[in-house]
């Protein structure tokens, strides 16, 4: 067999325009679609990633989904605050153990601003339990402290000691900014992997501070507290967006969350974050099948794509199989060259895809942390992958045997007397 | 030709793509408040572990419904202070539940329902089980001896939120000392059910 191979991969060679054509549009459709699954993946892991050791969050009422993805994944706004008295009311139930309350609303360059108290530091876990940690600096203690994550650190370059000004609002550029009240960097965290890395920690007594001669989403005309006497006013909190909570015992879980559900001071919801993590997948699940589903498509073009060059190339390879023909080859022999044909270019092709997609999970990887927070790595094939890859090669295989069959009728009927 | 070979390969790779649904095709049809079957009691020798039913767990003696006993219903109406006072008695007792001891320590196969708490990537660390479909999230929670907090020996993939599963595995009692009156008042001695779970299989009817 093995000089049939060696004429096959000439004869190939001698195609290489078109055959490297379709070897391309495999290899980026296998791209597109393993790049597809693994992003799918990827988001889900930074998800659970983002939230480990809370056992409920605590919003104003909305859909639970919304509650997670503003409260832990700061992704969109909150809908409503709720009281610092209702917070006050929940957390002094004797089944929890801790509670962390967060205010967002503000933001830094387009990095969300959160105001939370110290136990954030002490409690908040991410990943597999495991507790936030300091590359720089320290907590915040002073009202105009920011203790900043790791992306904001190093995409803005700020080191200890800098000063920033906070702006009023989310996303966008022209936002109007707290310039008479600039916060010192005290403290960087090292890198988690979660949305913590995108955010700017300050106190919750800085948000008040920082609101302190504002009115209605803008400073009072003609009115303003400078920093160095913010001191004098009470800056209790009034509003927090959110509150994560731990529990003493996690089969208390419910009662709490019913406790919190029913408050009678106002409308609350508290959320299990597995539970709700759930739901989000249910909801993300339909756009996942159908980009999955697109790429299969894409998948199918480009094998088809396949099919049509090598049937295509027959007619031309008419005289070439005669005369493979009539040194001894038999239509069997031919049937297989060109299914083997077929089925190396899928091969390649998915070979190809693969390490394409390395190449440019590479090239994204800094755009896609710092812009999405979300963490993209190349990798070798994993086994959902894997049997992606088996199912665009078996596919291959089977589209292959179209043009095989084709030249094996072929060479049986033309014989040796091509009409050319 | 080229349309049967796109439509081949489409129907091949979506095919593919359902085989991963795992436990979650089990979820099918049930309804909120279902149960699940366990032949009750039952000593399985071979295996070192004994299958049982959710009403096991609750102590002998323990009526769940005891603040509902001296009311006769009919004769009150849902704006009755009497209704809602007892309502709250059933749900403080509910969450006071006790648990029966003599579990600590055995090995026990039962059935139930998923309420994820903990995950790493796609898969699940730790979950709670409860013994009815949509418990705590629909409907009024449990009481507290019917939650069990699980952990499996190694994470679980292809685990969602109400998915019916078995397990198996070393039940452990819980009993935290209430600390202060307020404490106690509040329901915080109550003690649960808690499992190192060596296997969890999804639940097939049988």
């Amino acid at each position: 067999m093995s000089p049939w191979l060696a004429l096959a991969a000439r004869s190939a060679w001698n195609r290489r325009l078109t055959l490297g054509l379709t070897l391309a549009a495999v290899s980026l459709s296998v791209a597109l679609l393993l790049g597809v699954e693994r992003l799918r993946h990827d988001a889900r892991e930074s998800f659970a990633l983002s939230v480990s050791g809370t056992d409920l969050v605590v919003g104003a009422r909305t859909s639970p989904v919304q509650l997670m993805l503003y409260a832990v994944f700061r992704i969109g706004e909150a809908t409503n605050n709720i009281r610092w008295n209702a917070y006050r009311a929940i957390a002094a139930d004797p089944a929890i153990a801790w509670t962390i309350p967060i205010s967002l609303g503000d933001s830094h360059r387009g990095y969300p601003v959160l105001g939370t108290t110290p136990d954030y530091f002490a409690h908040f876990r991410y990943g597999n339990a495991r507790p936030l940690a300091f590359s720089a600096g320290r907590r915040f203690d002073g009202v105009f402290d920011a203790v900043l994550g790791a992306d904001v650190a190093d995409k803005l370059g700020y080191r200890i000691g800098d000063r920033i000004v906070l702006s009023h609002g989310i996303g966008g550029v022209g936002l109007p900014e707290h310039a008479d009240k600039p916060f010192s960097v005290v403290g960087i965290l090292a890198r988690t992997g979660t949305p913590v890395d995108r955010t700017v920690h300050v106190s919750l007594e800085a948000i008040t501070a920082i609101h302190l001669d504002w009115q209605g989403g803008a400073p009072v005309p003609g009115f303003s507290i400078p920093a160095q006497y913010v001191r004098k006013f009470d800056l209790a909190p009034k509003e927090i967006t959110a509150a994560l909570i731990g529990l003493k015992s996690r089969a208390a879980v419910f009662r709490v969350q019913r406790a919190v559900n029913d408050y009678a001071g106002e409308p609350l919801l508290a959320v299990l974050p597995g539970v709700a993590l759930d739901q989000l997948w249910d909801v993300v699940g339909i756009a996942e099948k159908t980009l999955l589903a697109v790429s299969a498509m894409v998948v199918a073009v480009g094998l088809t794509g396949l099919v049509a060059v090598v049937l295509a190339g027959l007619n031309e390879r008419r005289r070439e199989l005669a005369i493979l023909r009539s040194v001894g080859a038999r239509p069997r022999g031919i049937f297989l060259l060109l299914s083997i044909e077929g089925l190396c270019v899928t091969a390649l092709g998915s070979v190809l895809g693969v390490v394409l997609l390395d190449a440019l999970t590479l090239l994204a990887r800094p755009f896609a942390q710092s812009a999405y927070g979300l963490a993209i790595r190349p990798q070798l094939v994993s086994l959902r992958e894997l049997r992606l890859l088996a199912a665009v090669i078996a596919v291959g295989l089977l589209a292959s045997l179209v043009p095989g069959y084709r030249a094996y009728r072929l060479s049986l009927a033309d014989g040796l007397s091509p009409r050319l | 030709m080229r349309t049967t070979s796109l439509a081949l390969s489409l129907a091949a790779l979506l095919l593919l793509q359902g085989s991963g649904a795992g436990f979650a095709a089990e979820n099918g049809g049930y309804r909120v408040g279902d149960r699940l079957q366990s032949r009750a009691a039952r000593k399985d020798a071979k295996a070192h572990y004994q299958e049982i039913g959710w009403n096991a767990l609750i102590p002998e003696g323990w009526d769940p419904a005891a603040a509902f006993r001296n009311i006769d219903f009919s004769r009150l109406s849902d704006a009755d202070p009497r209704a809602s006072n007892a309502l709250d008695a059933l749900r403080k007792a509910w969450d006071e539940a006790p648990v029966e001891p003599g579990w600590n320590g055995q090995r026990v196969r039962l059935p139930g329902f998923v309420v994820p708490l903990e995950r790493r990537g796609e898969q699940v660390t730790e979950f709670l089980l409860v013994p009815y479909f949509g418990a705590c999230i629909h409907v009024p929670p449990p009481p507290a001896n019917q939650i069990i907090d699980v952990f499996p020996a190694k994470p679980v993939k292809n685990l969602r939120t109400m998915d019916a599963v078995w397990v198996v595995g070393v039940l452990e009692t819980l009993r935290s000392q209430p600390k202060t009156d307020s404490d106690h008042r509040m329901g915080m001695g109550t003690a649960g059910y808690r499992m190192k779970a060596e296997r969890i299989e999804p639940y097939k009817e049988r």
